[in-house]
C-alpha cells in the first residue's frame, strides 16, 4: 500500500517536465559545482606541500586547525594578510555594488521609461565597458590620470594635453577601483534592471497617476519595488565581482600598497601557504552566500514579481522637458568617455613606440601587421594580425565562447524555468542556490581547484584539452543565465503557459511557441553574457591552458604582465572588437541584442 | 554480493599494485636513462633522442623565459630530425610549481617533461624533494661549469639591478643605507616581493651571515658608527624594513618599470631585471643609467638568481632532454641567433662562454662581489621566517 502511493507520488512528481529538469541539474551542479567546493574546503584544514610542510613538521596531507589559528587572532600577520584586505575588499564590493547599481539603474530608467534623446546611441554604446576585460579599464585610467605628481611620475593623458593632475587618491587606491569595477558592471545592472522596466506591465504606473501620485511616489512606491530582484540580483554579481576581482587591485592599488583579499590570496598560495589562500577564497564565498541569502529571502518574501500578465498595455514615457537635451548631452559625454575612449586609447597605445608620445612620428603599425623582428624585442616575430599563434588563440577563444554560450543559455533559461514554476519548493531553492554557487567562487580559486581535479586519478583525461575549459566556463558563467532566466521567468504569468496546457500544447511546444518568445530578449542576453563573460575571462584559465598563449585573453594577460603594452592594447581592442561583431551578429541574425533587449 | 565486492576490491587492489609497479618502473627507467647520459656525446643522444621520437615521444618543455623559446627552435634547425618535436609552453613564473606539482607524475597528456624554473628554493621543495623531478648534467661541462650549478643544472644566470632615470642628473647612491632614508619615500621602485619569488628570495639572502656582516659594514660606512640595534634582529632586518617602507609598487612588471622610469620622473630608482632594458624604446633607453656602471655602490648593486633545468620523473623522452639541457649548457644553445647571450643581464654558467663585447655588460665574474647572489639551501631553511617578516611589511 505504502509502496503503491510512494509509485504513485513519485509518477506525479516526475509528470512536471519542471520536476525532471530540476533532478537533473541539481545532480549535474553537485558533480560539478559542490564536490569543487567541498575539495576547497578540506584544503583548508590539510597541510600542504611546501612552506606548510616545513613549518609545521607534519606529513602532507595532515589535518591542522594551524591556518584558521594564523589567519583569524588579531596579529600583525593576520592584520596585514586577512583583516585590513578584507576592510579593503567590502568598501570596493559594497562600492562597486552601489555604484554601479545607481549608474546602470539610472542609464536604465532613462532608456526605457524616459523620452530621452539618442537614446539608440547610448544604449549600444553603454554595454561596452561590460565587454571588455576589467583590468584593460583600469589600465586605461591609469593612461588618462597618471601624472608627473604620483607613482613613477609618468605623464598621462589629461595632464599631457590639459596640464591636469589628479591627486594620488583619485588615480590610485581604493577610489578607482570602485569606480572601474562599478562602470565595468554597470551595464549588467543596466541590462537586468532595464529588461525588466522594459517590460513592465505600464497599468500599474498609470493607475497611480491616475489617483494623483507624484513621480518620486511612482517610483519608489511601485517602480523599485517591482525591479528589486535585479536590483539585488546585480548587488550579489557586482559585489561578488568585486570581493574576488584580482587584477583591478594589482594595477590600482600596488602603488600605494592597498591591498585585497583576493592579491593576498594569490600571494599566500604562491608563497605556499594554500590553506590561508584557501580560507580567504571561503571567506568571499561565505559573503556571496550570506547575500545570496539575503537575495533569496527578499524575492521569496514578496511572491510575485510578474510584470508580464499578458494584458500589459502601452509603456507611457517621461517626459523629461527642458532637462531633455542638457542630460541627452551628460550621458553621451559619459559613455563617450568611458565606453568610447578607451578604445580610442588602445586603439593610440597599440601604435606607439615610446610610451606617452603621441606625435605622429613615434607611430608604427609594426604591432599590428610588422613583419620582421623588431629592434625592440617583441618576443614575437611579427604583427598580431600576421601572426599564427594569435589566430590559433583568438579561433579557440571564440568557439569555446560559443559553445559555452550555448550550453549555458540552455542550461539557463531551462533552470529559471523549473525553478520559478516549482518555486518554493525545496529542490527549487537547492538548484537555484547551486547554479549561483560557482560566481560566489573567485575565479582563481575555482582554477586551482579544477586543476586538482583534472590531474587527479580518474579525470587525467581532462587535462589540457580543449573539453576542460568547455567544462570549467560552463559552469563558472552559468549563473549569469540562470540569473537571467529567472529573472525573465518571473514575470512570465503561470496563467499563460496554464492556458496553453488546457488546451493541451506539449511541454516543449510551450517553450518553444510561448515562454521563449514572450521573453526573447532576456533568454538571449542569457546566451549572450556567456559569450562576453568568456571572451574576456582570464583568471579562470590562467592554469588550465596548456600555455600561456593557448587562448587570446591568456595571451594578454601574459602582454601586459611581461610589458609588451602594445601588443596587448592591439590584442584588448580586437577582443572588444569581436564582440561588439557578436553582438551585432547577433542582432541581425535574431533581432536581438544587449540594447535591443532593453530599449533603444 | 559480499563476494561480489570482494572479488571487485581484490581486481581493483592488483590494477594498483601493478599501474604503480609500472609507474615506479617508469621512473627508475628515467632516472637510468639521465645517469646514462651524463658521458654520452650529443652525437649518441641524438641518436637516442631519434629513437624516442620515432617512438612517438615529443618533448614538452615550461619555462618563464621567452628567450628559452628561441633556443628551442635553435635546438631543432641543429638536430633537424627533431625538428616539430620540442613544444615550448610559456607559463607564469607564479603558477609555475602549482602546474607542474599538479601535472607531472599525473599521467595527463602533454604534461612538462622538463622545466626551465627560477627560485632553487622552491624547486627543491615542490619538485626535487618530492621526486617530481630530476637533475641532470652532463660530464662533458663538468669542468668548466662550477659544481654548485650542477645539481640542479643552472641553464643561465639573471640580474636584476640599481638602474635610474638621468634626466635629473647623478643621484649619488653610493650606499644601500641611503635607500632607507625618508629622502628616496616613494622614489625607489621595487616589484612586490610577496608576488615575485625572485625578489623575496633576495631579501631573505640579505639575512644570511654573509650579508648581515657586509650590510652592517656598509651601515658602519654610512653612519660612521657600529650597528646596534634593540628593535631589530640584525643590520639586514632594519635594512629590509626601512626599504620596503621607502619602495614604490607602482609598476607590476619588470619591462613597465624599466619603461616607466625611463619616461618618467628624473631621479626615480628601480630595482629590476637588467635585461629589461631592451624593451625601452631607443629614444627613452639614454634616460636610464645602471649605478653599477657609474659608481660603486657600498653594500650590493643589485641581485643575481639562477635558472634551472630539471627533467620530469615521467618524460617518455629522458634522452632529448638530456640533448636539449646539453644545448642550452653549450655555446651553440647559449651563445646562438637571438639566444640569451645577445641580451645584457643574462650569463652561461659555462665559463668558456663570454659575453659580446658590443654590449654594455660585463662577465658573470665581474658581478660576483657586486651583488647579492641566491643560495637556494639558506632561501630553503629560513624561507618561511623571513617571507613572514617581509609579507607584513609589504602590507603596512
Amino acid at each position: 500500500m505504502h509502496e503503491k502511493k510512494l509509485s504513485h507520488r513519485m509518477k506525479a512528481f516526475f509528470s512536471k517536465p519542471s520536476n525532471i529538469l530540476l533532478v537533473i541539474f541539481l545532480t549535474v551542479l553537485f558533480v560539478l559545482s559542490v564536490l569543487p567546493l567541498l575539495t576547497m574546503i578540506s584544503n583548508m584544514f590539510t597541510v600542504h606541500i611546501g612552506t606548510e610542510k616545513k613549518l609545521l613538521r607534519l606529513p602532507e596531507g595532515s589535518f591542522t586547525w594551524n591556518h584558521f589559528q594564523r589567519l583569524f587572532p588579531v596579529s600583525e600577520w593576520s592584520v596585514v594578510n586577512f583583516w585590513k584586505p578584507l576592510g579593503n575588499s567590502f568598501v570596493v564590493a559594497i562600492g562597486a555594488g552601489v555604484l554601479g547599481i545607481l549608474i546602470g539603474g539610472t542609464v536604465a530608467w532613462f532608456i526605457t521609461r524616459s523620452n530621452m534623446k539618442y537614446k539608440k546611441f547610448i544604449s549600444a554604446v553603454f554595454v561596452f565597458p561590460y565587454m571588455m576585460p576589467a583590468w584593460t579599464l583600469a589600465l586605461f585610467w591609469i593612461n588618462v590620470f597618471k601624472n608627473s605628481q604620483v607613482g613613477g611620475g609618468n605623464v598621462g593623458m589629461l595632464e599631457s594635453m590639459f596640464g591636469i593632475c589628479m591627486p594620488e587618491w583619485f588615480v590610485y587606491g581604493l577610489f578607482p577601483m570602485v569606480i572601474v569595477i562599478a562602470l565595468h558592471y554597470s551595464p549588467f545592472a543596466y541590462l537586468l534592471i532595464g529588461g525588466i522596466l522594459k517590460n513592465m506591465d505600464a497599468t500599474l504606473e498609470e493607475s497611480a497617476t491616475i489617483l494623483k501620485a507624484g513621480r518620486f511616489k511612482i517610483i519608489r512606491r511601485i517602480t523599485m519595488p517591482i525591479v528589486m530582484p535585479a536590483i539585488l540580483s546585480t548587488f550579489l554579481l557586482i559585489f561578488s565581482s568585486g570581493f574576488s576581482s584580482y587584477t583591478v587591485p594589482v594595477f590600482l592599488g600596488s602603488a600605494v600598497k592597498t591591498f585585497t583579499l583576493s592579491t593576498k590570496m594569490r600571494a599566500l598560495i604562491n608563497a605556499g601557504y594554500q590553506g590561508q589562500g584557501y580560507i580567504i577564497a571561503f571567506v568571499s564565498i561565505a559573503l556571496g552566500c550570506f547575500i545570496l541569502g539575503l537575495n533569496q529571502w527578499v524575492t521569496g518574501k514578496r511572491k510575485s514579481y510578474t510584470t508580464v500578465t499578458g494584458k500589459s498595455g502601452q509603456v507611457s514615457l517621461v517626459d523629461l522637458k527642458k532637462a531633455n537635451t542638457p542630460l541627452s548631452l551628460l550621458l553621451c559625454a559619459y559613455v563617450l568617455f568611458f565606453a568610447i575612449a578607451p578604445l580610442i586609447s588602445f586603439a593610440l597605445e597599440s601604435v606607439i613606440r615610446q610610451p606617452g608620445n603621441y606625435h605622429l612620428s613615434n607611430m608604427t603599425l609594426h604591432f599590428w601587421i610588422g613583419t620582421e623582428a623588431s629592434a625592440y624585442e617583441t618576443g614575437m616575430i611579427s604583427g598580431i594580425l600576421l601572426n599564427p599563434t594569435m589566430w590559433k588563440a583568438l579561433g579557440r577563444q571564440v568557439l569555446l565562447a560559443l559553445i559555452v554560450a550555448m550550453i549555458v543559455g540552455t542550461s539557463g533559461m531551462l533552470i529559471g524555468y523549473s525553478c520559478v514554476r516549482q518555486r518554493g519548493s525545496r529542490l527549487s531553492r537547492w538548484v537555484e542556490s547551486m547554479a549561483f554557487f560557482p560566481y560566489l567562487m573567485p575565479a582563481m580559486a575555482f582554477g586551482t581547484i579544477y586543476l586538482a581535479v583534472a590531474t587527479s586519478q580518474g579525470f587525467k583525461f581532462l587535462y589540457g584539452t580543449f573539453a576542460l575549459l568547455i567544462l570549467v566556463a560552463s559552469i563558472k558563467f552559468l549563473p549569469f543565465a540562470s540569473r537571467s532566466g529567472i529573472n525573465s521567468m518571473l514575470q512570465i504569468s503561470p496563467e499563460i503557459e496554464e492556458a496553453a496546457m488546457v488546451v493541451g500544447v506539449p511541454w516543449w511546444k510551450r517553450m518553444v511557441r510561448i515562454m521563449f518568445p514572450i521573453q526573447k530578449s532576456s533568454i538571449l542576453s542569457g546566451y549572450l553574457l556567456p559569450v562576453i563573460s568568456v571572451m574576456r575571462e582570464v583568471a579562470l584559465f590562467t592554469l588550465l591552458v596548456p600555455y600561456a598563449r593557448y587562448l587570446l585573453t591568456t595571451m594578454l594577460f601574459s602582454f601586459n604582465e611581461t610589458g609588451y603594452s602594445q601588443y596587448g592594447s592591439a590584442v584588448t581592442l580586437l577582443i572588444v572588437l569581436i564582440i561588439i561583431l557578436i553582438n551585432t551578429l547577433t542582432n541581425k541574425l535574431t533581432g536581438a541584442s544587449f540594447d535591443k533587449g532593453i530599449g533603444g | 554480493m559480499k563476494r561480489i565486492i570482494a572479488c571487485l576490491m581484490l581486481v581493483c587492489m592488483l590494477f594498483a599494485t601493478f599501474c604503480g609497479a609500472a609507474f615506479a618502473e617508469g621512473e627508475d627507467a628515467v632516472q637510468s636513462a639521465l645517469t646514462a647520459a651524463q658521458s654520452m656525446s650529443n652525437e649518441e643522444l641524438y641518436e637516442k633522442a631519434k629513437e624516442e621520437v620515432a617512438a612517438g615521444a615529443q618533448l614538452n618543455f615550461y619555462s618563464t623565459t621567452s628567450f628559452a623559446e628561441k633556443a628551442a627552435d635553435n635546438f631543432m634547425a641543429a638536430y633537424p630530425e627533431l625538428a616539430g618535436k620540442v613544444i615550448y609552453a610559456e607559463i607564469d613564473d607564479g603558477e609555475t610549481y602549482t602546474i607542474l606539482q599538479n601535472t607531472i607524475g599525473s599521467g595527463v597528456e602533454n604534461s612538462a617533461d622538463m622545466a626551465l624554473t627560477q627560485n632553487g628554493s622552491d624547486l627543491r621543495t615542490f619538485m626535487l624533494d618530492e621526486g617530481l623531478t630530476y637533475s641532470y648534467f652532463p660530464d662533458m661541462y663538468k669542468d668548466v661549469v662550477p659544481e654548485e650549478f650542477q645539481s640542479p643544472a643552472v641553464v643561465t644566470f639573471i640580474d636584476s639591478l640599481f638602474i635610474y632615470n638621468n634626466t635629473a642628473g647623478d643621484i649619488g647612491l653610493t650606499n644601500v643605507w641611503q635607500l632607507t632614508e625618508p629622502a628616496w619615500s616613494g622614489k625607489v621602485f621595487f616589484k612586490d616581493p610577496t608576488n615575485e619569488t625572485v625578489n623575496i628570495n633576495f631579501l631573505i639572502m640579505l639575512t644570511s651571515p654573509e650579508w648581515t656582516e657586509r650590510m652592517a659594514a656598509a651601515y658602519e660606512a654610512y653612519y660612521g658608527e657600529p650597528w646596534a640595534s634593540d628593535e631589530y634582529e640584525s643590520a639586514s632586518y632594519e635594512w629590509i624594513d626601512k626599504f620596503l617602507a621607502n619602495v614604490n609598487y607602482t609598476y607590476t612588471s619588470a619591462s613597465d618599470m624599466a619603461k616607466g622610469i625611463a619616461s618618467g620622473a628624473g631621479g626615480n630608482l628601480g630595482l629590476f631585471v637588467f635585461s629589461k632594458l631592451r624593451k625601452v624604446d631607443e629614444a627613452d633607453r639614454g634616460n636610464l643609467t645602471v649605478v653599477q656602471f657609474n659608481n660603486e655602490v657600498e653594500g650590493f648593486s643589485g641581485f643575481m638568481y639562477n635558472v634551472y633545468a630539471t627533467v620530469a620523473k615521467d618524460t617518455e623522452c629522458p634522452y632529448t632532454c638530456a640533448l636539449f639541457i646539453n644545448y642550452l649548457l653549450g655555446e651553440e644553445g647559449f651563445a646562438g641567433e637571438n639566444s640569451w647571450n645577445s641580451s645584457q643581464g643574462y650569463y652561461s654558467p659555462n665559463s668558456s662562454i663570454a659575453k659580446p663585447e658590443e654590449l654594455e655588460d660585463e662577465a658573470y665574474d665581474y658581478w660576483s662581489d657586486k651583488l647579492v647572489f641566491e643560495d637556494a639551501d639558506y632561501i630553503y631553511d629560513n624561507y618561511a621566517d623571513v617571507f613572514e617578516y617581509i609579507a607584513v611589511r609589504v602590507g603596512n
